[in-house]
């Protein structure tokens, strides 16, 4: 295996979902995505796909600030969810607050957090990190 | 002797006695023989010998010149042709030459509408006649300093109604005094204190406080509320009972309305403080994920078509983001230093720091051919952050490299001086320097620069003095074109 099966984008920015689409095409990231334009939308689709698990995404890019629910209520609430260890998080925002770094910090389902604009090269590292586990 | 003879020995004892303890003489005199007798005590009065021998003329000379003599001429001679008594107080000069009060009193014996005698008594009252006027002087003084205090002063009896009152009180409150006598202490208090002010009154008067201190509402003559500092004392009897209220008060309203005004001020200040650090943080936190955003696309683009960035143009776009790229950075950098309110200040060794600084640097140092001579105690210690402090010298180092005259190596000394609690850093160049007259007050400020140079973005000093600030500093410079500028940065010393 060299591909990631499933990456889940959680982000309102359509240019910054056109953009890591591509960008993960471009360096052969992983074989299929799931979009959701915030915490709501994802967590209403990701908690039947996980109990029937099916399809579970391997990695999410989470974005923090989102309308409707955002990044950390999602994380509050996905970590409820029984299998969400299956799952990696990246956190994937433009803030530099360091209130928001360590936030991050304080949650185990973290692996890291990535400060926007992403780079092939980042995807690449997760890419390595993802596969060798 | 003036004691007639018939008087017995012990008798003339006795009223010696007297006349000595009570300070008080007798004379008498005989119009008809013209002969003039004092006894032992009025001669004492006068401070003569014993053996002196008065006459009338003599007599009266002794009486102080002026008001005290032309009295007593006219009194003795009344006394001797209408047989008018007299009893006056006036002064003397004794022969000592000492001013004296005295009492003089002389009564007619009369025979045949013919006065035959006066005998009169002569008291020295000179103590008694000082201290009443010294009380009157001090009742005068006490009386004036009450009339013409600058604070409003009244006397209020335990029902509240004035006993007396000054100027300034009427003025404070813009009454005539009549005006306010029709008035009572509680009219001019504003209704709302009246409460709290009447219970003080009755912990006055309970003894429960000695004086009582209150800034509190007034309404004055056109209905104005103005703001007074009340001070009221209850002066009792001895004893104990209460007597009456002292009380002051003094218009407070100006300072009242100043320190509201500045009290508004500051809160106006730290709100839009707040609100303007709010702002700082969205706008670059937002113009950061636009940047994010161009930055990632151009990637994309030159992955996706190479052929659309062969081209003129596409270099100058990708400059242009990373432009602004980095400003947002630096802007999000700025607004971090002003929001840190509790920063981690350490001891720091300061050539230390600037050593560290310097070798970071060491490349471009060499390549520019730089001279750098450094003079700092190896153990001088400041108080700052090290990230700070790391910026702080760097960004004065790489400006004096960059602000060099051009075609000539830069040369830059850096040495400390210790002013009170500051360990001053001077980093002196002798480069293009900077004509301070056009832009000194500028020189701080964000995105100003002053010379032409490939690498300047302006925003270094604004950042830099932000930071110097931040841990307690500040920044002075002196410069003069085509010599150099000299940056004094006061550090905050650790002992």
């Amino acid at each position: 295996m060299n591909k990631i099966d499933v990456a889940c984008i959680i982000d309102d920015d359509p240019i910054f979902i056109f953009g890591a689409k591509r960008m993960m095409e471009l360096s052969d990231f992983c074989k299929s995505f799931m979009v959701f334009k915030n915490g709501q939308e994802a967590l209403n689709n990701l908690k039947p796909i996980m109990i029937s698990g099916e399809d579970v995404p391997d990695i999410i890019l989470l974005d923090i600030n989102m309308p409707i629910m955002d990044g950390w209520e999602f994380l509050d609430e996905f970590v409820k969810i029984a299998s969400h260890k299956l799952i990696t998080i990246y956190i994937v925002s433009s803030s530099i607050d360091p209130v928001d770094l360590n936030r991050a910090k304080h949650y185990k389902t973290i692996s890291n957090y990535i400060i926007k604009p992403i780079s092939t090269d980042t995807l690449k590292e997760i890419l390595e990190i993802e596969l060798s586990k | 002797m003036s004691i007639p003879n018939t008087q017995k020995k012990s008798s003339i004892d006795l009223l010696d006695f007297i006349q000595e303890r009570a300070s008080i003489g007798t004379w008498e005199y005989n119009p008809t023989s013209t002969i003039l007798n004092w006894s032992t005590q009025t001669k004492k009065i006068h401070e003569v010998p014993l053996d002196y021998k008065p006459n009338v003329e003599m007599g009266l000379a002794f009486y102080k010149e002026g008001y005290s003599r032309d009295t007593i001429s006219t009194l003795f001679t009344n006394c001797i042709e209408n047989h008018d008594t007299f009893d006056v107080e006036i002064q003397i000069i004794t022969h000592t030459g000492k001013e004296k009060w005295v009492r003089t009193i002389g009564t007619p014996i009369v025979e045949n509408h013919k006065c035959i005698l006066v005998q009169g008594l002569f008291q020295d009252i000179d103590k008694k006649a000082k201290n009443s006027k010294e009380l009157a002087y001090k009742e005068l003084l006490l009386r004036k300093t009450f009339e013409t205090a600058l604070v409003g002063m009244a006397i209020v009896d335990l029902e509240g109604n004035w006993i007396d009152i000054n100027k300034s009180l009427c003025n404070t409150f813009g009454y005539s005094r009549e005006e306010i006598e029709n008035l009572s202490f509680m009219d001019l208090t504003h209704p709302d204190d009246l409460r709290k002010d009447y219970k003080a009154m009755m912990k006055l008067i309970s003894g429960k406080i000695d004086h009582y201190e209150v800034e509190q509402r007034y309404i004055c003559k056109k209905g104005k509320t103005i703001w007074a500092k009340l001070s009221t004392s209850l002066v009792r009897d001895d004893h104990g009972k209460p007597v009456h209220f002292v009380a002051q008060i003094n218009d407070v309203s100006q300072i009242v309305e100043t320190s509201k005004k500045v009290n508004q001020l500051l809160e106006t200040t730290e709100d839009q403080n707040k609100r303007l650090l709010n702002f700082a943080h969205i706008v670059s936190h937002n113009l950061r994920s636009h940047y994010g955003n161009l930055d990632m696309l151009l990637d994309i683009i030159k992955m996706d078509l190479p052929e659309t960035t062969d081209n003129e143009i596409f270099p100058l776009v990708e400059q242009a983001v990373s432009h602004l790229g980095e400003t947002v950075a630096n802007l999000n950098e700025v607004a971090a230093i002003n929001i840190q309110k509790d920063l981690n200040t350490e001891p720091l060794n300061l050539s230390k720091c600037l050593n560290g600084a310097i070798s970071s640097i060491s490349a471009m140092i060499l390549e520019s051919k730089t001279t750098l001579s450094v003079n700092i105690n190896p153990e001088q210690y400041i108080i700052g952050v090290p990230a700070y402090l790391d910026s702080i010298i760097l960004n004065f180092l790489t400006n004096a490299i960059k602000y060099k005259k051009p075609n000539v190596p830069a040369n830059i000394e850096i040495s400390t001086t210790i002013k009170n609690d500051f360990v001053v850093l001077q980093v002196k160049d002798y480069g293009q320097g900077i004509d301070l007259k056009k832009y000194g007050e500028k020189l701080f400020g964000m995105y100003k620069t002053f010379h032409k140079h490939d690498d300047s973005r302006g925003l270094g000093l604004f950042i830099t003095k932000n930071q110097v600030e931040a841990i307690g500093g500040k920044i002075e410079v002196e410069s003069e074109v085509q010599v150099g500028t000299t940056f004094y940065i006061y550090l905050k010393t650790h002992e």
